[in-house]
């Protein structure tokens, strides 16, 4: 793929992308293979985006809840928590939302039990292609307006997808559904999406990774498949647990210093690999030696705030 | 369990993502394949400069290959390819060329069927199985796929048979269509079914229906084979000489991920054997005069011993082993031979402790 992203004029829209700070995107989706700190960089970046005032709210997909540690509250169990101030989670089961939809839709309450605990029922909200996914993307898309948004003063939702395969299919699932499905309210609300994902002043895509070769492999392979697929280009592709930068002059004493030299120079090569294949914003997160809690999420936030205040061209 | 002996025949790796399962794969196939032992490494998605190592591009996808490492017995990778192997067996079961093109030709099939019910986990353990019964190896070592679910691999053959028995597949395969693709019925009940026929197309469409029902239509044969298949799968996963090796993070905000995995396998009749725990952390004298990646790696390796021993008491009839923390990932055979031999010597250093 080579120079792809230096090449001008697939989406002219995103050529000029102002900071983090100057422009509000409604949903910023993060994601990243497991074990890069996705979770960990959704929160900072969640706590970035609360401490300049938006409305924020984190949205986490995984039935092993962390991010309420992360910001220092007890788990939410699937209701919206605040945090702090501009600044709530929501631990999202895929399936409430489906049911959800099944109850409102099917007022009869002794019906629409019946179809959620058919094992028909089961089995298609499990095993539909899409529809996951789908109920994701609306849940988050429905957060910024109606009731939870009067509730809540939410600006802007930053979703912490889930750790699945590439988080390609997470995007590109409501255009697949809504190939398949054209009308009604699943095909509505699939076309509303597939809307939404592509828009560039919508919705944001944030890449997580560590500059390490497997994880710096997928994320070269996700900016490549989001442009093939979607057209679009992440907001930025943030390098998470870098070691400490080695001071040039810097004589390694033993085999503990040699690590550390080592391990530095292993992200700098992947570095220099990100910086050949990705012209955009590319904030760096250091490695530190805090416990995962609210002040590892302070340090991280001020990081990404200040390496992306003026990161736009 | 020590990879120079002749048992277990067949060893499955798994563990969270970024944990390095698929060098620690690799480099077990390395000292199986050293000590004798016809091994087939299965990898899901190794990195780049892995299938460099192992000499397997694009090739590994459609069969498996031979690596070129000069040890005593034959070290094969494969590749797996959900989508390929899914096709091979739709090949396979269909009872003729007519309804293998139908199915393979379906837009159901081709843009959605991939992820439906389980089945690109299945495929994993699909080729496994094939592999197990014909392949002629002595010892075959899986790294597991990224899942879902970490464990949705695991349970995607009972979750088939489950979907099999579930009605969900006797609904679908009702004829609900007539010949020219017009809801059954729907005229016969005139104006009723004809509303009935636009409120349908309305919710889900009726183009997406009638391809499902193709597809099943078209399926339908070959489900009696996936059924009993996917019980002889479940069979190979819980025989008493297949071992899982879990491979696990050191620090301590990874301990509930290797909790859950034993937990997991061991509800599911599954023989955990070792938990390799990868990349610990050097332990390091405090200096008041260091410098910030002598300041870290000490964090670190505090961080990690206490991960550790927290992990080490909370599955005390599983042999912990741990891999320090290398310089970089191994990325020439020499190197991963040598990563190879560290859990090789580890391993036997644990012998008799329920492995």
């Amino acid at each position: 793929m080579g120079d792809c992203y230096h090449r001008a004029g697939y989406h002219a829209a995103t050529m000029t992308q102002p900071s983090f700070d100057a422009r509000l995107l409604p949903l910023l989706v993060v994601t990243g293979k497991g074990g890069v700190g996705k979770t960990t960089v959704a929160a900072a970046l969640a706590g970035a985006s609360a401490g300049l005032g938006h409305g924020t709210l984190l949205v986490e997909v995984d039935p092993r809840e962390n991010a309420h540690q992360m910001l220092g509250i007890p788990p939410s169990g699937g209701e919206v928590a605040e945090a702090r101030e501009h600044l709530w989670l929501q631990n999202l089961r895929p399936r409430d939302v489906l049911d959800r939809i099944v109850r409102d839709r099917v007022r009869l309450a002794v019906v629409s039990r019946r179809i959620i605990e058919s094992p028909v029922y089961q089995q298609f909200a499990e095993g539909c292609p899409g529809l996951e996914e789908l109920a994701i993307l609306g849940h988050c898309s429905s957060c910024l307006k109606g009731e939870v948004l009067a509730r809540h003063r939410i600006d802007r939702v930053i979703l912490d997808a889930p750790a699945t395969g590439h988080g390609v299919s997470l995007l590109a699932a409501p255009e697949l559904v809504a190939d398949a499905i054209t009308a009604g309210p699943i095909g509505r609300l699939a076309g509303e999406l597939s809307e939404l994902v592509r828009d560039p002043d919508r919705c944001g895509v944030v890449a997580v990774t560590k500059a390490e070769e497997m994880p710096m492999d997928e994320t070269l392979e996700l900016l490549e498949a989001l442009r093939d697929r979607l057209h679009r280009r992440p907001e930025m592709v943030v390098a998470n647990g870098l070691y400490p930068e080695v001071p040039p002059d810097f004589e390694p004493r033993d085999a503990v210093d040699r690590l550390w030299v080592d391990r530095r120079r292993v992200n700098e090569r992947q570095l220099e690999r990100l910086g050949g294949r990705w012209d955009g914003p590319r904030p760096e997160l250091r490695q530190l030696p805090m416990e995962r809690g609210p002040e590892l999420v302070d340090r991280l936030a001020a990081d990404l705030r200040a390496q992306l205040r003026g990161s736009g061209r | 369990m020590r990879l120079r002996d002749r048992e277990p025949p067949l060893v499955i790796v798994v563990g969270s993502g970024g944990v390095g399962k698929t060098t620690l794969a690799a480099a077990m196939g390395l000292v199986s394949a050293g000590a004798g032992h016809d091994t087939l490494v299965m990898t899901f998605d190794p990195s780049l400069r892995l299938k460099d190592t192992l000499g397997v591009g694009e090739r590994a996808r459609g069969q498996d290959v031979d690596v070129e490492a000069g040890t005593r017995g034959r070290l094969v990778a494969g590749l797996l390819d959900p989508r390929r192997t899914f096709d091979q067996l739709v090949a396979r079961y269909a009872p003729d060329s007519v309804a293998r093109e139908r199915i393979l030709g379906n837009r159901f099939y081709d843009q959605l069927a991939g992820s439906l019910a389980g089945i690109l986990e299945y495929m994993a353990v699909e080729r496994l199985y094939e592999a197990h019964e014909t392949g002629g190896y002595d010892r075959i070592i899986l790294d597991t796929p990224p899942t879902r679910q970490a464990l949705d691999f695991l349970e995607a053959p009972a979750r088939i048979v489950g979907f099999l028995d579930s009605g969900a597949l006797k609904i679908a395969l009702k004829e609900w269509f007539d010949d020219q693709g017009r809801l059954k019925g729907a005229r016969k009940w005139g104006f009723l079914g004809q509303s009935f026929e636009r409120w349908l197309d309305e919710i889900v469409g009726l183009d997406l229906l009638r391809d499902m029902a193709e597809f099943f239509k078209a399926f339908g044969p070959l489900f009696e084979g996936f059924r009993k298949r996917a019980q002889d799968v479940q069979a190979l996963l819980q025989a008493p000489q297949t071992r899982f090796v879990l491979v696990a993070g050191p620090a301590e905000e990874r301990i509930p991920d290797a909790l859950f995995f034993a937990r997991k396998l061991g509800e599911a009749g599954h023989h955990l054997g070792p938990v390799v725990v990868n990349r610990v952390h050097p332990l390091v004298e405090a200096d008041p005069a260091g410098n910030p990646g002598r300041e870290l790696l000490a964090w670190q390796g505090r961080r990690d011993q206490a991960g550790i021993e927290r992990l080490g008491a909370l599955l005390r009839e599983h042999p912990l082993v741990t891999i320090p923390l290398l310089p970089s990932e191994p990325t020439d055979l020499e190197s991963l031979m040598a990563l190879g031999r560290q859990v090789e010597e580890r391993l036997g250093g644990r012998e008799g402790v329920g492995a």
